[in-house]
């Protein structure tokens, strides 16, 4: 066979091909419309952000101390609360999650004024001390929220983004690093497992 | 012309590539083994360190607030005159080896480290097996007449019957 004849029998019996095109244009920008439609219905039905336990080096390790002005103007000592178990909550007013789980946060405070209750406090993350004082005031937060100038407590406990809540037994070992919003329910869940657990 | 001294020379060539090679490696490897000057010894550890809130960029690049954070306690310990496997070390004890861009050379990550020089290694042991066996497949096919008849030929700059000519440059 000549360079002709193949030549002959390659562009001779060649059928036009643009309507198989455009047919594949329109399934393609189907699928991407399906597909677009799925994500958008996906997100916009899921459920609320939920607080995960994470494991960092720090769990089982002493807490690093949380020692400072509060943003009622006085002062807080973690050492000072030895013997009692204490839930630390790394906070800002800017952050959506943390405006989901202030109202459970309250409820918590509150299921636990007892002096010898589980014991909370905050800690300003990456906040001005004026919109953090707001935040809390508008929500109906009693509890000591400590100013961490320079975010040095937040590096301590190795806090990336909040909330981030910790779980302090009685003898001063972090024992639960939570990740994400918390509601009053899953804290007094994952307190009563940490009791269990230390005894 | 003889090509009687071609094979050793490429030979010698070779050898001070892999020395060149072998002494950059070193050079490279044995040096900045510790800045004497705190701010130094921070400006460089805060370039391997991740910024944990942010996305793959290091504490030096982000302006993150975890980022500053870790500047400042990088300064601070650096002044305190830490080693930097101290400060490191007290990093990870509080986010974990993934502080580290450098993956750590132990465990699950170690085969980062071990990988490219086994590949390196691989492939020179590769290339240097295929060069030999070319060499010693080609050697037995040229003969010294045929080798006589090319160096003629290019001696002569005779065109070689079958190949077209040459285009005249308009």
């Amino acid at each position: 066979m000549t360079l002709l004849d193949a030549g002959g029998v390659a562009t001779g019996g060649a059928a036009p091909a643009p309507p198989r095109r455009r047919h594949t244009a329109r399934w393609i920008a189907g699928v991407v419309l399906v597909a677009g439609a799925g994500l958008v219905a996906l997100l916009a039905t899921r459920p609320p952000q939920a607080a995960t336990e994470v494991d960092t080096p720090l769990v089982g390790q002493q807490a690093p101390a949380i020692d400072g002005p509060t943003l009622s103007g006085g002062s807080f000592d973690l050492a000072a609360l030895r013997g009692r178990w204490v839930v630390v909550n790394f906070f800002a007013s800017w952050c959506p999650p943390c405006q989901q789980e202030e109202p459970d946060l309250v409820a918590f405070a509150f299921a636990h004024r007892a002096p010898t209750a589980a014991a909370l406090v905050g800690v300003v993350f990456n906040d001005t001390a004026g919109s953090a004082r707001a935040f809390m005031r508008s929500e109906g937060a009693t509890w000591p929220a400590v100013v961490d100038g320079g975010g040095q407590i937040a590096l301590a406990y190795g806090v990336v983004g909040p909330p981030e809540t910790f779980i302090i037994a009685p003898d001063g070992r972090v024992v639960v690093h939570l990740d994400g919003p918390v509601t009053a329910s899953s804290l007094d869940g994952w307190l009563a497992r940490a009791r269990q657990g230390s005894t | 012309m003889s090509r009687v001294g071609a094979p050793s020379l490429r030979t010698g060539l070779w050898v001070v590539l892999v020395v060149m090679v072998g002494v950059a490696l070193g050079v490279g490897a044995s040096r900045g083994s510790g800045p004497t000057d705190p701010r130094q010894q921070a400006d460089a550890l805060d370039a391997v360190l991740r910024c944990p809130s942010c996305d793959g960029i290091s504490v030096a690049q982000s302006s993150a607030s975890t980022a500053q954070a870790i500047r400042q306690a990088v300064l601070a310990r650096a002044r305190a005159g830490q080693s930097d496997g101290r400060i490191e070390s007290y990093l990870e004890s509080r986010y974990g080896p993934g502080i580290l861009l450098r993956p750590p050379v132990a465990g699950a990550t170690a085969w980062v480290w071990v990988a490219p020089p086994v590949a390196l290694a691989a492939g020179a042991g590769a290339l240097a097996v295929v060069f030999w066996r070319r060499r010693r497949r080609r050697l037995p096919d040229v003969t010294d007449e045929e080798r006589r008849l090319v160096e003629a030929a290019l001696r002569d700059r005779s065109p070689v019957p079958g190949t077209p000519p040459a285009p005249v440059p308009s």
